[in-house]
């Protein structure tokens, strides 16, 4: 690590670190992780289930939505290793740092909060694609007949989505963190983040199942680009041009909600009176 | 003269508090209307401290002791008032200015929870880029004045408190600030800690030119590190000297106590010694307090050795806690009486004069 660290320009150096020290600091933690295997594993069996039972009332080859069943299968399993890939509680984090008063033995550190908090998120999402995602995805494939990504290129593809997924996942809960701390129910902001979030990003229905109208918007929305962008480049659904559109539009989304967090730290930044006196 | 290490000039810091009315009815109105009512936690407070100088910050609970450090680290921003720190105004500059700065918040750490202390020093390192010789050399120094060595691969939820407060002692000083900031750096610590952090304390201000700023409750801290005192209460300077003068002018009192080779028959409750009165604390023994603005306390030893069979004598002057809690019941006794209300004054409006940052 130290060789590789040396090379790192000295200005991200810190947050370089902030990843690392939150990936260590997971590892104490490891243990929650084996029962989330099980539960992800058990997520993505009942989607698998409820699509069988779906495309069982079809001919067979038939297509709902755009997909065959092998690629509806595929889709579903994929969306789940994404959300144990992607998944963080920065959110909750910055909430309870302000509940709680520590925020303030960060605001003395010479760092900048928002990149802070998302070197963090990094870090932790470094730590879910070993010991999480890899051993998911294992065990999905070994249970559930999958399909092979579409072709190298698409596999490719897939992979850099992802991490656009995690950056982006990311951006979106510094923003809800801020914006929670305002409200008197942290709590129920984040529980409405949840289901919003895995009703529209394609985690649990596909957008085409949507009303054309809802899917259009949708398309212009960040959501889908945390689940179902990934997916349909891993399955080929979305290739050449199209791919390039989709994988600048997460990217774009990424920005826009990295600019907000700026904005809602700013203006949250004088409010927050740190606890005591 | 050099310019002041830390210059503050009339700081105001007010916090608005919602106000609720008790009952059913007053929950319902809190719903559309929510009567707020400003606090006043520090009220122009200004004093400037010199390089390499250690000043115990000192004041009763809810005296502004804590708001005021949290200015003064870039925490809070203040509602009016100028603060120069080494050229940098904190809330504005905080990202810059913190650099050249270590804290400890006794009640609180920066080490992180669950793994190795000497995780977080890695960390730290890259925070304030500290190179690695550099890093080398003061953990060794750090485990030389404070034993730290031995506790670096220990997660921090399994040290005591002394020992964590070592490591986060340690972990404030890696960037070698010149200006620290310790809120309650002995808060909970027994008698041996407090020793040794106050030791390392003397240490690090004498090698470095560390300026500290220091708030307790505990005044012995005060009494072996500082030279220094600025007593604050209800948000506004009370005091601002050296800690003996605090006592000359508050409670310019001296104790005679003696023992008598045997009880005075009838054993009285006071003993007529010359012009002075002798009150019984124990048996066949006797204490006088004169005011050492009117006697000279060796007035009174010569005419106690003069009259009396003495076995023992002692003179001694109030404890410097005895001091301070006079302070704060007279200056609570005086807003009493100037108008009855317990709340500080509400501010005055004024114009908000921001932080001006300096050469």
């Amino acid at each position: 690590m130290p060789g590789r660290a040396l090379r790192v320009p000295p200005p991200l150096r810190p947050y370089l670190a902030f990843a690392r020290t939150s990936f260590v600091n997971l590892l104490a933690y490891r243990a929650r992780y084996f029962v989330g295997i099980a539960t992800y594993f058990f997520n993505a069996s009942v989607w698998y289930y409820i699509w069988r039972a779906l495309f069982a009332e079809q001919p067979p080859g038939a297509r709902l939505g755009g997909f065959t069943f092998p690629q509806m299968l595929t889709y579903v399993a994929t969306g789940w290793a994404l959300r144990s890939f992607y998944f963080n509680e920065v959110d909750r984090e910055i909430a309870s740092q302000v509940r709680e008063g520590r925020l303030a033995m960060t605001l003395i550190k010479p760092v900048d909060f928002q990149a802070m908090t998302l070197s963090q998120a990094l870090g932790e999402s470094a730590f879910r694609a070993v010991l999480f995602t890899a051993p998911i995805l294992l065990v999905l494939v070994l249970v559930y007949p999958l399909l092979p990504p579409a072709s190298p290129r698409a596999l490719a593809l897939f992979a850099l989505s992802g991490v656009l997924s995690a950056l982006l996942v990311g951006a979106l809960n510094f923003c809800v963190g801020l914006v929670a701390i305002r409200t008197t129910s942290i709590l129920g902001v984040l529980r409405a983040k949840y289901l919003v979030l895995e009703l529209l990003s394609g985690l649990l229905v596909p957008v085409a199942f949507f009303p054309e109208k809802v899917a259009r918007v949708l398309r212009w929305l960040p959501f889908l680009h945390m689940n179902d962008t990934p997916g349909r480049l891993y399955l080929g659904l979305v290739s050449g041009p199209e791919a390039a559109l989709a994988l600048a539009l997460q990217a774009g989304w990424v920005l826009v909600l990295l600019g907000l967090g700026r904005l809602l730290w700013r203006a949250t930044r004088s409010r927050v009176e740190v606890q005591g006196g | 003269m050099s310019a002041p290490a830390v210059r503050v000039r009339d700081l105001v810091k007010t916090f608005e508090v919602a106000r609720k009315e008790p009952g059913l009815a007053g929950a319902l109105k809190g719903l559309f209307s929510s009567r707020k009512t400003t606090l006043t936690a520090v009220d122009r407070i200004s004093f400037d401290l010199a390089r390499g100088e250690m000043v115990g910050y000192i004041g009763p609970n809810g005296a502004g002791k804590s708001t005021t450090i949290k200015i003064l680290t870039g925490i809070l921003t203040p509602t009016s008032g100028e603060v120069d720190c080494g050229g940098f105004v904190p809330w504005r500059d905080r990202r810059a200015y913190t650099k050249s700065i270590g804290v400890v918040f006794g009640q609180r750490t920066q080490l992180w929870w669950d793994i190795a202390v000497v995780e977080s020093f890695q960390l730290l390192k890259e925070i304030y880029g500290v190179a690695e010789a550099d890093y080398r050399r003061r953990m060794a120094v750090f485990d030389d004045l404070l034993d730290v060595g031995r506790l670096l691969a220990q997660p921090v939820r399994k040290l005591s408190l002394g020992e964590r407060m070592r490591c986060d002692l340690a972990a404030s000083l890696l960037h070698e600030p010149p200006l620290l900031f310790l809120d309650e750096p002995t808060i909970g610590l027994d008698v041996v800690a407090k020793a040794n952090v106050r030791a390392f304390l003397k240490e690090v201000n004498r090698r470095l030119g560390t300026t500290v700023i220091l708030t307790t409750h505990d005044l012995d801290d005060i009494e072996e590190l500082c030279e220094r005192v600025v007593l604050i209460d209800r948000g506004q300077v009370l005091y601002d000297g050296p800690l003996a003068g605090l006592r000359d002018r508050h409670l310019p009192q001296a104790r005679i106590r003696f023992d008598l080779k045997e009880p005075p028959s009838g054993d009285p409750a006071t003993l007529a010694v010359g012009r002075w009165a002798a009150a019984r604390v124990a048996a066949s023994r006797y204490e006088i307090v004169v005011d050492k603005r009117e006697t000279l306390p060796a007035e009174v030893l010569r005419e106690v050795v003069n009259r009396l069979p003495v076995l023992d004598l002692s003179v001694s002057e109030p404890d410097i806690e005895e001091v301070v809690a006079r302070i704060y019941r007279e200056n609570a006794a005086l807003h009493r009486a100037e108008g009855g209300a317990d709340e500080p004054p509400a501010p005055r409006p004024e114009t908000i004069r921001r932080g001006v940052r300096r050469g």
